[in-house]
């Protein structure tokens, strides 16, 4: 088995007094894509965010790539709580990259630009360098064409692969994608998920909340529901989607049935 | 009954003191406009800020500019702060410290609110790529957020300079009180003050036609609106 990249223990946060994620445990090994899926309030994105810290957990540990991240400094609900300083989460972030379900190019850059931006700004790597690094990726996601094209110019789908290569341009040891094809057209929805496919086969770590269950099924490893800020079933595609053990999940899954064809 | 007669002679034959006095209103306007520009930013990161150390004080001093009448704020410059610090103030430095503090304070709110209409997901976007605080600000918010501000400092900055007129009720000889001096002189009030008003309005029209270009200029793309 190949090599532990993200390790997430008794995960917990708390947004005022409504607690969010109860007590999330798993680990991700390197090449593995892990689908998250649930009902919406499950906690799914929230968790997404607290790894690469877009929130901070409320208490538990994250280790990257054997690295705990943070200074414990105490304990909630049995769980180690951390303080994090600002710097240490930067660098983490340059190591767990992110997609969001709104895409957030940088609108006042070309999309070259968008793609190299960390390249040059944080990674400080020369312009060169950068540009043909930004441009092996955009070519990845099949949109090289649009190098020097304002993101305003593209379609929902084609400023979801620019992101997509933005993230992936930071060479990071994960991926997150946060539900990335729900506020797509639906015709374009395929050619992200496609995009992400590939990344999958290539053997990119990724951990993926998605409402997209036949993407799961077909290209997860894992696959984890969500239910009320925990992991409520655990298992590969077939075990979870096709066999589910738990009501929740059965119940979850016949949301979808309902208009199978 | 006489009719009443225009007769613009007298515009014309005292021109050089008329403008002398816009040369004084340029000064007060173009040091204020820098002034507001700097003092902006720093207020308005302040403002921003959320340590609380940065943002009451810029908080406390936008709320009491904007809040208070600015002829009041100069009058105070002119009669009370030199009672205050023990030394005689001219009134042109009352002038640009009154109308200064208080165009400071509104770039400064413009600014802040240029800041603050940049989406969230631009903020997370470039912390995903592992940008700081320092970065997000300098790379992504704040050119967008510029882009924003033109069109409200514009029309700060058209007030600012019709707000210099207000230097001549302590006897600033800028455009506003070389025209009241004229006109008391020389008896042709009406001919006098519609001169003035030109003379303001070529002053502060150029500044709108240049926002307007500028923000053709930054615009993202000549498609995009802002």
């Amino acid at each position: 088995m190949s090599e532990i990249i993200l390790k997430v223990e008794s995960l917990h946060k708390y947004f005022g007094d409504h607690h969010v994620l109860r007590g999330i445990d798993m680990e991700v090994r390197r090449g593995q894509t892990v689908c998250m899926i649930g009902s919406s309030g499950s906690g799914k994105s929230t968790f997404l965010r607290c790894i690469n810290f877009m929130e901070i957990p409320s208490a538990g540990r994250l280790t990257i790539h054997g690295q705990v991240v943070g200074q414990e400094t105490g304990e909630l609900e049995g769980a180690p709580v951390y303080d994090y300083r600002e710097n240490e989460l930067v660098r983490v972030r340059t190591k767990v990259g992110m997609v969001f379900q709104q895409f957030n190019l940088f609108p006042h850059m070309k999309v070259q630009q968008n793609v190299m931006e960390g390249l040059v700004t944080v990674l400080k790597m020369d312009k060169e360098e950068a540009v043909s690094r930004a441009r092996a990726n955009l070519d990845k996601v099949g949109l090289l064409v649009k190098a020097d094209q304002y993101p305003s110019r593209l379609s929902g789908g084609e400023q979801q692969r620019v992101a997509i290569a933005r993230a992936l341009a930071m060479e990071p040891n994960v991926i997150l994608f946060d539900e990335v094809t729900s506020s797509l057209d639906p015709e374009t929805v395929g050619e992200v998920l496609l995009s992400m496919r590939d990344l999958s086969n290539e053997s990119m770590t990724m951990i993926v909340v998605t409402h997209e269950l036949g993407f799961a099924y077909h290209v997860a490893d894992e696959v984890l529901f969500l239910y009320e800020g925990l992991i409520h079933e655990r298992g590969s595609p077939d075990e979870v989607l096709k066999n589910p053990q738990a009501e929740r999940t059965k119940g979850f899954l016949a949301g979808f049935t309902d208009f199978y064809f | 009954m006489d009719e009443f007669r225009w007769d613009f002679s007298v515009v014309f034959e005292y021109q050089a003191n008329l403008y002398r006095g816009l040369g004084v209103t340029f000064e007060l306007s173009i040091i204020i406009i820098l002034a507001s520009m700097v003092g902006g930013i720093i207020i308005g990161a302040g403002r921003y800020s959320k340590n609380r150390l940065f943002n009451w004080p810029a908080t406390a001093y936008i709320e009491l500019f904007r809040n208070t009448p600015v002829l009041i704020q100069i009058v105070w410059f002119y009669y009370a702060f030199p009672v205050l610090i023990g030394i005689q103030m001219e009134g042109f430095y009352a002038a640009l410290i009154g109308i200064g503090l208080n165009m400071i304070a509104y770039s400064a709110d413009i600014v802040r609110g240029g800041i603050q209409s940049i989406e969230k997901g631009q903020w997370e976007a470039a912390k995903a790529i592992g940008m700081n605080y320092f970065s997000v600000m300098r790379r992504v918010i704040l050119p967008q957020a510029l882009r924003r501000m033109i069109p409200p400092f514009t029309s700060r900055t058209v007030e600012a300079v019709k707000a210099t007129s207000l230097a001549s009720t302590i006897a600033v000889a800028e455009l506003l009180y070389e025209g009241q001096v004229l006109a008391n002189t020389v008896y042709r009030p009406f001919e006098l003050y519609t001169a003035i008003a030109v003379l303001y309005f070529f002053a502060t029209y150029p500044l709108v036609l240049f926002s307007y270009w500028l923000e053709r200029r930054l615009a993202i793309d000549s498609e995009m609106r802002l």
